[in-house]
């Protein structure tokens, strides 16, 4: 279904031929313009996007004025999430040299970060032959956004056998006076076999600055990597996020997602995981905190291409005000991805009777060894957990609390950089604090 | 300390209880026994305030205090303990913290000094002695993944910490080996002082051997048809209820 004329289409178009230094070559490029030329953006008829209005995206016109000061405690609180990890710091899409850490300071052996505008010969092609082979299809138009405009972004690279042992720590920080500020940050990830590695990546738009964010991640674990992959966004109320994330997990090689999705008006996160050789493991975790109007939307796409696979997908929502959460998974089990095991859970807290969750787990399983399960909840508290805590003489404010903040950390505690844990805890305890109310 | 006058209880329009009267007083230990079903968990849930039963009749009065009308919390901070039959788990929320959130909850009601971390965890692991309770079930989500005897350790754990005024022990010795039993009445041996109080559910007389109640009742259909010192409980070991049952309806 078409949607032909809107305010952000033909901002995106005029970009072609007002901004300069692409991230990517012509050949790239052009066939994302020509996407981008027909201004065809997906409407609510489309399946895909049955419970995702795009409307706060396509009805803006984002504009260029000077980013507003930043505040450095803004700045050193986004860090604190992951003190030992190497910074990187993009504010309304541009390198930030003033407040990333020094990339001469990077000492580890077999890992190389370099931004995307500055890759030439072998590497631009390294890179984008990754985005070409990955899982998006061509029907999805913000990941031509990212391909045909972007001006920003990283390739992050891990030669063989190399166990990286710092955390990649991208901040991107979207601020604004007046006009609506625009990002369309790319990561490409490539861990060569055996390499090991950990990003966390962080988005904030601080006070109440219009914000749109289309990222894109192309990421290619080969035989035997391990990725873990960190995602929180804590954008302000007038943020719109539409992310991509392909992830091609190679024989025996080992992906785990975290994503937690803590602000905005919009998210909607789509993450599309492939096995691309036997043995090769993925873990999906998220939680997804909505209140007032937000509206959040999880999307999973998990292709079971090959056979003695695992996939384990935990996904929690809460849900207050008259916010709304979309969770969408689809597990296939191609017909020789014998000995697949696919686990898929999504289980929603709804606090207000207004809030508002659509779960859809599906499975689609062509071959007939495998185990698979999947199954997705939507519920209150529960009344016996809460009269438990009432009885040993904890009022019902901090009952309700307790179990919410318990529901989440349920997902939280997995997190496998200490720091971060406590950092997203400590976000999500701070939002809880001020939704969560006695309810008679 | 507990005075309840003709309770009468209904459950989805059941009747449950049935004109219920008990007098119990500071320095008493009370058994409870009776047939399944016959309300005594009711009756351990009304007094401690949990939702989704009606009192149509009667009352209960806790040190004065008009019992029905307060706010389960409030109940608990006011000295009131209940030892739940099915202790349930609550994933998530770790044991310590939620030991020490309730005692700091029962002393700040107190006018008491809330412990730091410090005080508090030297007074556990005295009283975690006193059951003879593994330390590493402290760290875990509170009663997840605990055995049935492990959970009504902690239960007792959670009395000793809070230190009630009155505590109601909801068949806490089911479900226990004849050792965890003997450490479960110890515990509550220690805790007994000329002050508080103790109403103790049971199914078996063999928990009065070792907690010996001042007095015994037997519970059924709603209402408590006997009352007697700890010989009612050898009797009912061994003739059971139903000729008190028939007794009571010829009367
Ligand atoms: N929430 C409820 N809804 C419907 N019936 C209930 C409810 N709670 C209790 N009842 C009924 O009330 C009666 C008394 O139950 P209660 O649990 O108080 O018995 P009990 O004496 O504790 O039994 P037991 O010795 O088996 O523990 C039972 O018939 C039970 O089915
Ligand atoms: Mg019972």
């Amino acid at each position: 279904m078409a949607q032909l004329t809107n305010n952000f289409s033909d901002w995106l178009n005029q970009r072609v031929d007002t901004e300069s230094s692409f991230a990517f070559s012509e050949a790239v490029r052009s066939p994302s313009l020509s996407k981008l030329a027909g201004g065809i953006f997906p409407t609510r008829k489309d399946e895909e996007w049955r419970y995702t209005p795009l409307g706060p995206v396509l009805d803006s016109s984002p504009g260029k004025d000077s980013a507003s000061e930043l505040d450095i405690d803004f700045i050193s609180n986004l860090k604190q999430a992951v003190p030992t990890g190497h910074t990187i710091i993009f504010i309304n899409g541009d390198y930030s040299e003033k407040y990333s850490d020094d990339p001469l300071s990077l000492d580890d052996t077999g890992l190389s970060i370099t931004h995307l505008t500055q890759l030439k010969g072998p590497a631009l092609k390294m890179a984008e032959d990754i985005i070409v082979h990955s899982n998006l299809t061509d029907d999805n138009i913000f990941q031509h956004i990212s391909l045909g405009l972007s001006q920003a972004g990283l390739f992050i690279h891990v030669e063989k056998n190399a166990a990286s042992k710092t955390p990649i720590h991208i901040i991107h920080i979207s601020t604004a006076h007046s006009a609506t500020s625009f990002t369309n940050p790319v990561n490409v990830v490539r861990l060569e076999n055996n390499s090991h590695l950990k990003i966390v990546e962080q988005y904030a738009s601080p006070g109440d600055s219009a914000v749109i964010t289309v990222p894109a991640n192309y990421i290619q674990l080969e035989d035997g990597a391990g990725l873990e992959y960190y995602r929180i966004g804590i954008e302000n109320a007038e943020t719109q996020h539409v992310c991509n994330t392909s992830v091609k997990v190679g024989a025996s090689a080992s992906f785990t997602s975290h994503q937690y999705l803590l602000g905005s008006n919009l998210t909607r996160s789509n993450l599309e995981v492939s096995f691309s050789g036997p043995g090769a493991e993925a873990v999906l975790r998220g939680v997804y905190l909505g209140d007032d109007n937000q509206h959040l939307d999880v999307r999973t796409y998990l292709d079971h291409a090959h056979p003695h696979c695992s996939s384990d997908q935990h996904f929690r929502g809460i849900l207050n005000g008259h916010s709304r959460g979309v969770f969408n998974g689809l597990v296939l089990v191609r017909e020789h991805a014998q000995k697949t095991d696919a686990q898929q859970s999504n289980k929603n807290l709804l606090l207000s009777r207004d809030a508002r969750v659509d779960a859809k787990p599906q499975l689609e399983i062509f071959a007939d060894d495998v185990k698979c399960a999947h199954g997705a909840t939507v519920g209150e508290l529960d009344s016996d957990a809460l009269f438990y805590l009432q009885s040993r003489g904890i009022d019902k404010k901090d009952a309700r609390l307790m179990l919410t903040r318990a529901f989440a950390a349920e997902v939280t505690q997995e997190i496998g950089i200490e720091s971060l844990q406590t950092y997203v805890k400590g976000k999500i305890a701070t939002s809880l604090d001020e939704i969560v109310s006695p309810r008679v | 300390m507990l005075s309840i006058k003709n309770l009468q209880v209904s459950v989805d329009e059941k009747p449950i209880l049935k004109g219920l009267n008990l007098e119990v007083k500071a320095g008493e230990i009370h058994a409870i026994m009776g047939p399944n079903g016959s309300g005594k968990s009711t009756l351990a849930h009304v007094l401690s305030g949990r939702e989704g039963y009606r009192v149509d009749a009667g009352s209960a009065h806790y040190k004065g205090l008009d019992l029905l009308e307060m706010a389960p919390e409030i109940r608990a901070r006011e000295g009131m303990f209940l030892a739940f039959q099915y202790p349930i788990e609550i994933p998530g929320v770790n044991n310590t913290s939620f030991l020490k959130k309730a005692l700091n909850e029962v002393r700040k009601h107190r006018g008491e000094e809330e412990l730091d971390a410090i005080d508090f965890l030297s007074l556990i692991k005295k009283q975690m002695n006193l059951v003879e309770m593994k330390e590493d079930l402290l760290k875990r989500p509170v009663n997840q993944g605990f055995s049935g005897g492990e959970k009504k350790r902690n239960e007792i754990l959670q009395m000793a910490v809070l230190n009630p005024t009155l505590a109601i022990l909801d068949e806490t010795d089911s479900g226990l080996d004849i050792d965890a039993l003997r450490i479960v009445a110890g515990g509550v041996n220690k805790l007994r002082t000329p002050e508080n109080a103790f109403v103790i559910i049971t199914h078996y007389q063999r928990l009065l051997d070792y907690i010996v109640p001042d007095f015994v009742h037997v519970l059924s259909d709603g209402q408590i048809i006997k009352s007697g010192t700890k010989e009612l409980a050898y009797e009912l070991e061994e003739r059971g209820y139903d000729w008190l049952l028939e007794d009571s309806e010829k009367v």
